[in-house]
């Protein structure tokens, strides 16, 4: 525990705080300040994510941190007493992708929005903060805590930029969340007063010598518990206020929100398989039927609402319900096969919604209509004095096959999102559908059962769906004969969005890793006694101050 | 005492669904207030009751929960108090952003049109 | 190892072509055709090998746990499918050099079309069958780019959507069915499925499995019912469909087809479902080809027709059948092309492709119209062609077939007659348009097309008249190659001969020829007349409106479900939130009653119950005046906390209780500040219209508020009647004060035990602040707001006493009470710092000093008026929550320097005077943090919102002032 390595695991909290601070003390100005100070430390936070991956990676081989499992004691008191920050495989991935995405929002946001309203910058900062915390801790009330700083900081990244449909759709995505939080404390309680600890690795050991008259309180308290959760992961009929809110949120803060539902989807794949996995006695499943038919119907209406939207925002978010939808229906399967297949589409799927909301905006700058409308907002801002210190960045230089640049991105971002070949999309459904078809990966299993025909249908239809509407828009915005202006793109526009699809293509390319990375995490969530007791005998520093005693 | 408590919390929680319900902003405020006291109440509960034994060591009180009232779930309390205090401002000015904008005070920025 | 090169080829190519310049024509379509050339060449040297029976293969490592390789495969039939895509792909490059106008971007068309020749070469050579799928999506993509390619149109754009859609669709079904397929073969090998043939067709999922890959073969191969793609698709420019129309696109159906028939076929449901797609799409397509009026829609029927063909032949279950399919793809692929072409030349040199306008070409252009005749005599069946030889395998095919009574007689009878239609849209195709009178009214003077532009239609009519003349000499082998690779080693032996002697399937042919012709004599004046618009007969029943009607239909259906199953209205969402929590909260208690503990309980004391009626009262109270009387509702919310506050007393949690009771203030402060921006209260009527929709919704939400405070109850009595269970609060107990050094064990647990929680908390604090100020920058009050409240109005006149707060001292409004206060701030200021130090030991702590510290200051606010405050006391809170956030995650780490983990605390004990000993523990400059963030966000919300006050009566001053703080 003394080595500096393993502060590396706290550095995802701690950095974002410090530099949220800064930027505090810096007051209202100072704007080019703030952005460099933003940018670094999101690219610093990318880095430690990375090394992070990697050592954990290593696992026993040589890395720092055997069984592949990095505990941190906050405060150095051991677990269950202290609170404690994990680090596995899954927890190292979901870094990655929370930073990865992160740097490419923030940076697409330097080029303008993040002028248009104050404070963008630190609340920017304190979102990673909640993130990264929500993915690290060990502790459900300190789960609790980092879901409040992640939707604090979204309540302000939401409404950022004012104006009347972002408020409005603001304070529905409040409210709801608000709820959410009461929830989350009742479960959390409950939890706690019937099993005497706050510790989720306490808890996966704890759930199943709980005595039959006060289990069902316990499963009570998990229940309400993923109420909050599925809210959170735009589980159906938890998740209207979604596309009203990431549609008229913007562009960038949409981008970064695409992590914030799969914040919950996370909550649910970690707690659910540690307190009822195989081990948890006679409440093993429990509530698996529910996130089954509930992920499925949320794949099912998002693809509905796939089909029936029209503006490229709103068909970014119910591809993220979509996503949602089929992630937890995948879950629900409590197949290490399935599930690693699922993680392959998670990232796949959320790196290129992030990059649909982005390209979004710049295809609606090339339709005249749409220009306007982004013209008005800006002169909006100016007449609100929102732009503090006005340089002379406005003058974006044209980059020649603009518009082929934005046609490429966005069949891409509709390759990866409609789930069709050749690009990791299809990998990852592919992946998931086989193993929930074959779960053993040997041939002739038992013949599936009705969910997972339902599942299979239902991912290949939505795949359908999706087609269908994307092609529809594609052929609106690009070949419709209408006047176009120009789009005046700007590097750091698009470099973002680059790199988003880039990624998704390395996936497709490089799945062979990939798929090894996911599977041994896959295998790991399934088996959580080495997760319990890798954090549970984690030795804490000698005490301070133990010698005075 | 166990039994009036409980029902205190249920009344409040009640209170605070139904102001949650309501179509006025204004209702929802007080109705996520009242209804985090009852949470907060709730989270307290967890920890049993019991009266004068304020977890503050004193010498020769022997440190079981026999001896002490529960001390984390006092704690998590403490927490959850500054967080619903923060959201219940943060929703207040979000509230006056709305009515503000939208010139009603309807949850939907609209007035019903029945 | 050519394999990859083969593959890769073309997609590098792509790549390159698109980076050429827009007007590049030449370099482009020299660079296209290099790669193809070179890729031909390639395939003709894998020939030696192939030729002896072997199979090339090349395997990559991909996703092994997934069983999915890179894999690519080169059997006979794949070889001969490479060579017709290679090869028709050159061809089809030439032309397009000529026929593309110079204005248009071609790089971009090439780079597409190679492209398109990379993702068929890929699906041919895949030796995988998840890869097959990868590359078959990828054809329908890059099609969809082809053909949408002059997008300007809207034809283009339709047609090539449809064919996205239909293509795109099936491909999906595709990917179904392969999953089941390589789940029943236990691989997706392509190598291992051909072998199990048996046990999969043994396998109870054969039907459904079949099903789906038919789907998708069919959809591609434009088979009946999803044949009506194809005709829009002739909206591309005419070397896309030369090549997507006769080699390669609608072929890659029937390729799929032929290479699964080793596996799926020889059941009764292959026979019947392939056999009667083919068949009934042989006939329509043939049929409706005569009444085209557009001569590429006439080749896009019969294309169709043939593929029908192709179809029927598979589903004959024979290997000779199979045999003879395999021929009539290269065939057709090869006439076909050159029929396309010349349309293509005819368009281009005439500026039409309407048969009616057409006739009398032969003069002008006497050369193509040669060519055009041999190749579509070779479509007509005209023996000494290749079309003829394809034509009499199946003829003799379908007299062989066995069956019931009306396979053995209809489908003869079926094929002589198609083959007749075929007949009479061959003559169509060639009177109509070189014969007849000298057309006059053409958009151009029609003459030859440039040399080289006819010489890949002269290459291909060649390969026609060689194979229909000397089959035995040129093609014969690498047919025998390709179909033993098919059907395997038990082939029949059969001849190509042109001559077979006197037979049925001649006399079959000789009927068909006749009838054609009299069917296209009785037929021509008719079709001449140009009255005619659609297709006789089945025009009713057509696939394209059919297709839009649906996609439209899905669109609103979407719309409507949509609409129905979800909400914008926030309450309905709130409601069912509530209440799935409620039922997943109730639901773990069906079947287990939920029973009570035997935990002790402690004895009523009347007073608490007397307490709770008055809580439970102010909070009904509450719920019941919140809508009309804001002030009074506010105040009985504020007494039902204060009812938590004594119970937290009563229960031994004075810290709770303290902090509960300083929110409660700020909180009331704060709503106080607000309500004054709150619209006026309108009573809207009760009873109305609406009135019953309203009670009902009220009783409906009274009910689920019950349920869900009646369920929070009993959870709550439930747990308070059990014992403890093996908490881990004991440990806290024990160890606060030897190592936490403080014997406030809640205090102890908030800032060190789980410091990193109170560190969490203090953020979110700040955010708040952060965002209310973020947002009441923008505040934008609503107009009759604006005015000074009636409270500071004179009541005789209603003019404001107080214009602004700033003269609101001078003019002694509330003058007393705001000298109290000011005094009042320092004695407030004590009692925090106070509060704060003994935190650690006896309630307190810097949360609640803090809030302290902030009422007193908005205390001043609200009595001397913001102006005032703002003038006197230069609060930065920004700053302060800056710092506070700083130190405590200083704190965090500078645990570091000692080597500690984040946050760990350390403890000194100095004595210092009048204060006695204090405790510095680390955590007491954490505790400091807590203060100044407390303070600096409250302050800064509070402020936030009391300075809008000022800002409104500026705005109401000056209406012209945008009003940022």
């Amino acid at each position: 525990m003394n080595s500096w390595i393993d502060h590396l695991i706290v550095v995802p909290i701690a950095l974002p705080m410090v530099v949220g601070g800064l930027m505090l003390l810096l007051g209202d100005r100072r704007r080019t300040l703030k952005v460099s100070l933003n940018i670094l430390s999101t690219l610093c936070l990318l880095g430690v994510a990375i090394a992070i991956l990697l050592m954990v990676d290593a696992g026993d081989s040589g890395g720092p941190w055997p069984g592949s499992l990095a505990v941190y004691l906050v405060s150095n008191w051991s677990a269950p007493y202290g609170i404690s920050l994990v680090a596995d495989r899954l927890t190292a991935l979901m870094l990655v992708l929370a930073s990865l995405l992160g740097l490419c929002s923030l940076i697409y946001a330097t080029a303008r929005w993040d002028k248009a309203g104050v404070h963008f910058h630190p609340l920017f900062q304190f979102l990673l903060m909640g993130v990264n915390g929500a993915f690290l801790t060990g502790d459900v009330f300190n789960l609790f805590v980092f879901f409040e700083i992640l939707l604090a900081a979204s309540y302000g990244l939401v409404m950022h930029g004012s104006g009347w449909p972002r408020v409005k759709a603001g304070m529905h995505y409040i409210v709801i969340n608000l709820l959410a939080s009461s929830m989350f404390l009742i479960g959390v309680a409950l939890i706690y007063g019937v099993t005497g600890t706050l510790n989720m690795a306490d808890l996966a050991r704890k759930v199943p010598l709980v005595a039959g008259e006060d289990r069902a309180l316990l499963e009570a308290g998990a229940a309400i518990l993923a109420v909050a959760f599925l809210a959170k992961s735009a589980m159906w009929p938890l998740n209207f206020w979604l596309p009203p809110a990431y549609s008229s949120a913007s562009p960038p803060v949409a981008a970064i929100f695409a992590i914030l539902s799969k914040v919950g989807v996370y909550a649910v794949l970690r707690i659910w398989l540690l307190l009822f996995g195989e081990a948890a006695a006679s409440s093993a499943g429990f509530g698996s039927q529910w996130l089954l038919y509930g992920g499925l119907i949320t794949l099912g209406i998002g693809s509905v609402g796939l089909l029936a939207s029209q503006e490229l925002p709103r068909l970014a978010s119910f591809s993220l319900i979509v996503s949602s939808g089929t992630l937890l229906a995948a879950i629900s399967f409590g197949q290490p096969s399935v599930t690693s297949g699922a993680l392959l589409y998670m990232v796949s799927s959320t790196l290129a919604v992030g990059a649909f909301f982005l390209l979004a905006e710049l295809i609606d700058r090339t339709q005249v209509f749409g220009a306007n409308v982004l013209a008005l907002t800006m002169e909006a801002f100016q007449a609100e004095g929102a732009i503090e210190d006005t340089e002379s960045d406005e003058v974006g230089v044209i980059i020649p096959m603009a518009m082929a640049f934005l046609g490429l991105a966005f069949i891409t971002c509709a390759l990866v999102i409609a789930g069709l070949p050749p690009l990791s999309g299809f990998f990852g459904k592919f992946a998931l559908l086989s193993a929930a078809i074959n779960p053993e990966g040997t041939p002739g299993g038992e013949p599936p059962g009705p969910h997972v025909w339902a599942l299979v249908t239902l991912v290949i239809l939505s795949g359908l769906a999706a087609l269908i509407a994307l092609s529809r828009v594609g052929i609106r915005v690009f070949w419709a004969p209408a006047e176009r202006a120009a789009p005046r793109l700007r590097l750091i526009e698009v470099g973002p969005i680059a790199v988003m699809l880039g990624v998704c293509v390395l996936l497709a390319i490089g799945m062979g890793p990939a798929m090894q990375y996911l599977d041994k995490t896959a295998a790991a969530l399934h088996a959580p006694q080495g997760y319990s007791h890798g954090v549970l005998t984690q030795p804490r520093v000698p005490s301070p101050t133990a010698g005075e005693q | 005492m166990e039994l009036i408590l409980a029902l205190g919390i249920g009344a409040l929680t009640s209170c605070g669904v139904w102001l949650l319900l309501r179509p006025r902003t204004y209702q929802v405020v007080l109705g996520l207030s009242i209804l985090s006291y009852g949470v907060n109440l709730f989270i307290f509960a967890m920890g049993r009751i019991s009266i004068d034994q304020a977890p503050i060591k004193e010498a020769g009180r022997f440190a079981s929960l026999l001896q002490y009232d529960d001390p984390l779930p006092q704690a998590l309390v403490l927490t959850a108090i500054v967080i619903s205090f923060a959201m219940t401002a943060l929703f207040l000015v979000v509230l006056l952003a709305s009515r503000g904008l939208s010139g009603t005070d309807h949850v939907d920025g609209k007035e019903p049109d029945a | 190892m050519t394999l990859i090169f083969i593959v890769l080829l073309p997609f590098i190519g792509s790549l390159v072509a698109g980076l050429f310049p827009a007007k590049a024509q030449n370099r482009a379509a020299g660079f296209a055709g290099l790669v193809a050339l070179v890729g031909f060449a390639l395939v003709v040297s894998c020939y030696p090998t192939i030729s002896t029976g072997s199979v090339i293969g090349f395997e990559l490592p991909w996703a092994p746990r997934l069983g999915l390789n890179f894999s690519l495969r080169m059997d006979g039939f794949a070889w001969l499918f490479a060579m017709l895509v290679l090869g028709v792909g050159l061809m089809v490059v030439l032309y397009a050099r000529y026929y593309m106008s110079p204005d248009d971007p071609v790089p971009r068309f090439f780079s597409f079309f190679l492209a398109f020749m990379g993702a068929m070469l890929g699906l041919v050579l895949s030796g995988n069958l998840i890869q097959m799928v990868l590359f078959w999506e990828m054809t329908s993509l890059v099609s969809f780019m082809l053909i949408g390619y002059w997008h300007h149109n809207a034809e283009a754009r339709r047609g090539a959507r449809m064919a996205l859609i239909v293509t795109g669709s099936g491909g999906l079904a595709l990917l179904a069915g392969m999953l089941l397929l390589g789940h029943m073969a236990g691989s997706y090998e392509l190598e291992i499925v051909l072998e199990s043939g048996n046990q999969i067709r043994a396998h109870p999922w054969y039907v459904p499995t079949l099903i789906l890959i038919l789907l998708g073969a069919f959809t591609k191969s434009a088979q009946f019912p999803f044949h009506f793609w194809l005709p829009r698709a002739m909206a591309a420019p005419t070397p896309v469909s030369a090549y997507l129309h006769s080699a390669t696109m609608v072929k890659a159906g029937v390729f799929l087809l032929t290479r699964f028939w080793p596996v799926l076929s020889g059941t009764d449901e292959w026979f019947w479902i392939v056999g009667t797609a083919g068949l009934v799409t042989l006939l329509l397509g043939a049929y409706t080809a005569i009444f085209q009026q557009d001569l590429k829609g006439l080749l896009a029927y019969s294309t169709i027709s043939h593929l029908g063909l192709i179809t029927l032949l598979l589903g004959m279950n024979t290997p000779l059948a199979a045999g003879a399919a395999i021929f009539h793809i290269m065939n057709h692929a090869i006439f076909k092309a050159s029929l396309f072409m010349a349309a293509g030349v005819i368009d281009h040199e005439t500026g039409t492709r309407d048969i009616r306008k057409l006739s009398g070409l032969y003069r002008a252009m006497p050369h193509t119209a040669r060519l055009a005749m041999v190749a579509s005599a070779a479509m007509a069946g005209v023996p000494l062609l290749n079309g003829f030889l394809s034509k009499e395998m199946f003829f003799a095919e379908t007299v062989l077939v066995s069956g019931n009574a009306l396979v053995r007689i209809g489908l003869p009878l079926a094929a002589t007659v198609a083959s007749m239609f075929a007949v009479a849209y061959s003559l169509r195709f060639i009177f109509d348009v070189f014969f007849g009178p000298r057309a006059t009214d053409l958009p151009h003077e029609p003459h030859e097309p440039p040399r080289w532009m006819r010489v890949p239609i002269e290459m291909l009519v060649l390969i026609c008249l060689i194979v229909g003349v000397v089959p035995g000499l040129t093609v014969e082998h690498f047919l025998e190659v390709a179909t033993r690779s098919v059907v395997g080693a038990h082939m029949p032996a059969y001849n190509l001969a042109v001559w077979h002697g006197f037979n049925l399937p001649l006399l079959m042919s000789f009927l068909a020829m006749a009838g054609g012709i009299l069917l296209y004599f009785a037929l021509h004046r008719y079709l001449r007349l140009g009255t005619l618009d659609k297709v006789p007969l089945i025009s009713r029943w057509d696939g394209r409106s059919t297709f839009e009607a649906m996609l439209n239909g899905l669109g609103a259906l979407a719309d409507r479900v949509e609409r129905l199953v979800t909400t914008r209205r926030l309450q309905p969402q709130l409601f069912l939130m509530v209440a799935l929590t409620v039922i997943v909260g109730f639901a773990p208690f069906y079947g287990s009653p939920i029973e009570w503990g035997f935990k002790p309980l402690t004895p009523v004391d009347p007073a608490f119950a007397v307490l709770w009626a008055v809580g439970v009262a102010c909070a009904i109270g509450a719920a019941w005046q919140a809508k009309y009387h804001r002030l009074a509702a506010l105040m009985l919310m504020g007494g039902s906390g204060f009812v938590a506050c004594i119970t937290f007393v009563w229960f031994s949690a004075p810290d709770l209780a303290l902090t509960q009771l300083m929110v409660e203030v700020v909180t009331m402060v704060l709503i106080l500040l607000g309500l004054r921006w709150l619209p006026a209260l309108r009573r809207d009527s009760e009873i109305g219209p609406g009135m019953v929709r309203r009670t009902s919704r009220r009783l409906r939400d009274l009910l689920l508020a019950i349920l869900a405070g009646g369920g929070m109850a009993t959870i709550t009595y439930a747990m308070l009647t059990r014992d403890f269970p093996q908490s881990i609060s004991p440990y806290f107990l024990e160890r606060a004060q030897p190592e936490g050094g403080g014997t406030n064990v809640v205090n102890v647990i908030l800032v060190d035990f789980r410091g990193f929680d109170t560190m969490g908390e203090l953020t979110v604090l700040g955010i708040v602040a952060l965002t209310v100020y973020a947002l009441l920058r923008r505040f934008r009050p609503a107009p009759e707001s604006l005015q000074v409240p009636n409270q500071q109005r004179d009541a005789v006149g209603g003019e404001p006493i107080v214009h602004s707060a700033a003269d609101a001292a001078s003019r002694g409004y509330l003058r007393v009470p705001g000298v109290l206060v000011r005094i009042l701030l320092p004695i407030l200021g004590m009692v925090s710092i106070y509060l704060l130090l003994r935190g650690h030991n006896l309630p307190g702590g810097g949360f609640v000093a803090g809030l302290i510290t902030a009422v007193a200051i908005i205390l001043q606010y609200m009595v001397g008026g913001t102006l005032w405050v703002e003038k006197n006391i230069r609060m930065r809170p920004q700053k302060w929550m800056g710092v506070g956030l700083l130190l405590a995650v200083g704190t965090g780490l500078g645990a570091w320097v000692f080597g500690y983990p984040f946050l760990t605390s350390h403890t000194a004990h100095p004595v210092l005077p009048w204060l006695g000993e204090i405790p510095l523990a680390s955590a007491l400059f954490f505790d400091l943090g807590v203060f100044a963030l407390v303070v600096g966000s409250t302050v800064l919300i509070l402020t936030a919102l009391a300075h809008q006050s000022v800002r409104s009566h500026r705005a109401a001053a000056a209406p012209s002032d945008s009003g940022v703080a």
